[in-house]
């Protein structure tokens, strides 16, 4: 039991005074000492350490020496102390409960007998849950209303294939391509593609003497890329993840490839993945060549870092 | 002035004022609670990191509102708006190179602090709440970082969001959704801007201030740690309070952090590079310098493939984060001293080193890409 403020305090022999404060210990956040206020003073307020308190009970506080001995103890200096108004312990309320006894104040008569705060509780949180639950919905969709654009199926000129010199070889092709997003502007924005004139072995390592199908997001079929066709567009996106990658000359490989800087995927001129993290060979786009040598793609990307190719655009 | 000297009976109008508001909000007692904490075994250095990560963020929500002043999100305009700041507002290149320092100087501090608290076992019981609530503030400042890059809209940009948004994509079952939701289309664009914007500005500081605030509470609620070593009566010894020393501790070191962030403003201004398009030209993607570890990760070949980028961007990080989290669950061994903790100390080390090696090694790889 911890001592009361304001309790009697007994030595051996006769009662000597009345406790006043309590000192703390602020790191075992035990009671230290107590402060004893003189029996017949006013002012003279002396120190015990808690070893010397014998017993504690409702009444009053026993220390084990005599009135003479209790004389000994050294009179409290208050400028070496702050109170616990001034300062923040830790947890300091949950171990000490030094107090004038209880601090009563009255309950309000409409709080008396009041049955049903459980359901008031739960009617709150009910309420709360009626006017946030039809918002998830309309939120959802609101953020959500860009998420999803359909696929487009356009054709954009990107050049001319005088500009290829070499068979199997990395051209890039820029093309401005016109941008319509939301209430912004139709903006021009450049993209790039990869072609390459592809001789009969190149296009047997891309397309396997199999015909390329492209399907919009409905699965409707697109275009069709033949297998026999000598010219190969590849998307500017790394299949890795979604860099643009270039068409070089590396100190280890006597061929130029496809190099992404990124995360360092190597691809041969077929698009495939010669060496680094790259899940899948560059991707092949819809492409057609008319007889001026104009070439066209369709401006489809897929996404990157999977294996299959899943079409984003 | 009237000639009447100021008694303790008559106060003057300043102190009428300052009782009056005293009595109504009790100010004196907050503020004695606030700066009489005991710092157990007295004030350190060691100690200021916490308090310089809230100087810090406060200063770039004072730049950050500045540079809103002119910036413009959107497509047409971010790139015009932020060149402008740089080259046509008075001082606006240092405004925006503190804000971007600013945020290398966060990250750093961050670093710093974590490393502080693991090393001195101040993560143990009973600071479980404060170190999760920290995680989760590690965590915003890095989404900070990645979300603010964008602004600008030049091609480093975008480059760095491009590719950070498809590794997002990778987290399993949520990932298109987060990936969809971030760039609001399947390319980014003016939706992009739009949503790393409001990220950026609304939602992280919202986030940041109120998890700050739970940080503080809850450090304060448990007190703080201490050193690890010795006994409760040398503790008690060296025993100070919050304020004067460790104030002032904490104070030098804003100072210097501050002058270090304005230096680096100063002799390195941000320089844009091209405005961002879908075509990367002659630029070399690369994330900020403290996501580059990670960046450098993903080139290895065991990382590769569509198995191994899971691994190496979501599940190797994600393991680590959770590691973290679990770290005062685990380790419920109450000895704080770092030279008794084998594990965690070679463990710090361990991550410290790998951090070190792959960040180095990215550099060295941008003189293989020339």
């Amino acid at each position: 039991m911890q001592p009361k403020l304001a309790a009697k305090v007994r030595c051996s022999d006769k009662e000597i005074g009345e406790i006043t404060k309590v000192i703390v210990d602020p790191l075992s956040l035990q009671v230290s000492y107590v402060v004893i206020r003189q029996l017949g003073t006013d002012q003279i307020e002396r120190q015990v350490p808690i070893s010397e308190v014998q017993e504690i009970s409702e009444k009053e506080v026993r220390l084990r020496g005599s009135s003479e001995e209790f004389g000994r103890f050294p009179t409290l200096d208050r400028g070496q102390y702050v109170t616990t108004k001034e300062i923040e312990i830790a947890h300091l309320e949950d171990h000490l409960h030094v107090e004038p006894g209880e601090v009563l104040v009255p309950l309000p008569g409409l709080e008396q007998d009041v049955p049903r705060r459980t359901f008031f509780t739960n009617m709150t949180h009910a309420i709360g849950m009626l006017i946030a639950l039809p918002l998830v919905f309309p939120v959802l969709k609101y953020v959500m209303k860009p998420m999803y654009a359909p696929f487009d199926n356009q054709w954009f000129p990107v050049g001319n294939v005088r500009k290829i010199k070499k068979e199997d070889t990395g051209v890039q092709f820029k093309f401005k391509r016109k941008f319509k997003e939301a209430f912004m502007p139709v903006q021009n924005i450049e993209k790039n593609v990869w072609v390459v004139k592809a001789s009969p072995e190149l296009s047997k390592s891309v397309y396997d003497g199999k015909e390329k199908k492209f399907y919009d997001h409905k699965g409707d079929l697109v275009w069709v890329n033949k297998p026999n066709f000598p010219y190969i567009a590849y998307s500017g996106k790394c299949p890795h993840l979604g860099c643009g990658y270039k068409w070089r000359k590396i100190r280890k490989l006597p061929e130029p490839i496809f190099l992404c800087p990124c995360h360092l995927s190597f691809y041969d001129a077929a698009g495939k993945v010669l060496d680094g993290p790259a899940p899948r060979p560059l991707d092949v786009l819809p492409i057609q060549v008319n007889s001026a040598g104009e070439i066209k793609v369709i401006d489809v990307e897929y996404k990157a870092g999977v294996k299959q190719q899943v079409r984003v655009l | 002035m009237n000639g009447q000297p100021n008694t303790v009976d008559q106060p003057n109008p300043f102190e009428k004022v300052v009782a009056f508001v005293e009595e109504r909000v009790g100010l004196k007692t907050i503020q004695a609670k606030m700066l009489n904490e005991p710092v157990p075994g007295g004030s350190r250095w060691a100690y200021a990191f916490g308090s310089c990560l809230l100087f810090i963020f406060i200063i770039q929500v004072v730049t950050g509102i500045l540079l809103m002043f002119y910036y413009v999100p959107s497509t047409d305009h971010a790139y015009a708006s932020t060149q402008y700041i740089i080259h046509e507002v008075d001082y606006g290149w240092f405004i925006l190179s503190y804000h971007f320092w600013g945020s290398s100087v966060m990250v750093v501090m961050v670093f710093a602090h974590m490393s502080q608290v693991f090393l001195w076992g101040a993560y143990k019981s009973p600071r479980e709440l404060v170190w999760l609530v920290g995680l989760a503030l590690f965590g915003i400042v890095m989404a900070f970082g990645f979300t603010g890059y964008l602004l600008p809209w030049d091609q480093r940009a975008y480059w760095a969001t491009v590719v950070g948004v498809e590794i997002m994509d990778k987290t399993p079952i949520i990932g298109d959704f987060m990936a969809r939701f971030l760039k609001g289309g399947p390319t980014p664009g003016q939706m992009t801007i739009s949503r790393f914007f409001v990220i950026h500005v609304m939602i992280l500081p919202a986030a940041l201030m109120g998890l700050a605030g739970l940080h503080i509470f809850l450090f304060r609620k448990a007190g703080p740690a201490g050193p690890f070593r010795g006994t409760p009566e040398e503790l008690k010894a060296k025993t100070d309070y919050f304020f004067p020393r460790q104030v002032w501790k904490d104070i030098v070191v804003m100072a210097s952090v501050f002058l270090i962030t304005a230096s680096l403003a100063f002799i390195e201004p941000v320089v844009l590079l091209e405005e961002a398009t879908p075509d990367p030209g002659d630029y070399h993607p690369e994330p900020e310098w403290y996501f580059l570890f990670l960046f450098q990760l993903l080139r290895l070949k065991i990382f590769g493939g569509e198995f191994g980028q899971l691994l190496g961007s979501i599940v190797l990080p994600g393991a680590f984060m959770a590691l973290l989290a679990a770290l005062p669950f685990i380790d419920r061994n109450p000895e704080r001293n770092i030279f008794k903790r084998p594990f965690a100390l070679v463990g710090w080390i361990m991550v410290m080193a790998f951090i070190f090696i792959f960040t180095y090694s990215s550099v060295i790889n941008r003189e293989f890409l020339d």
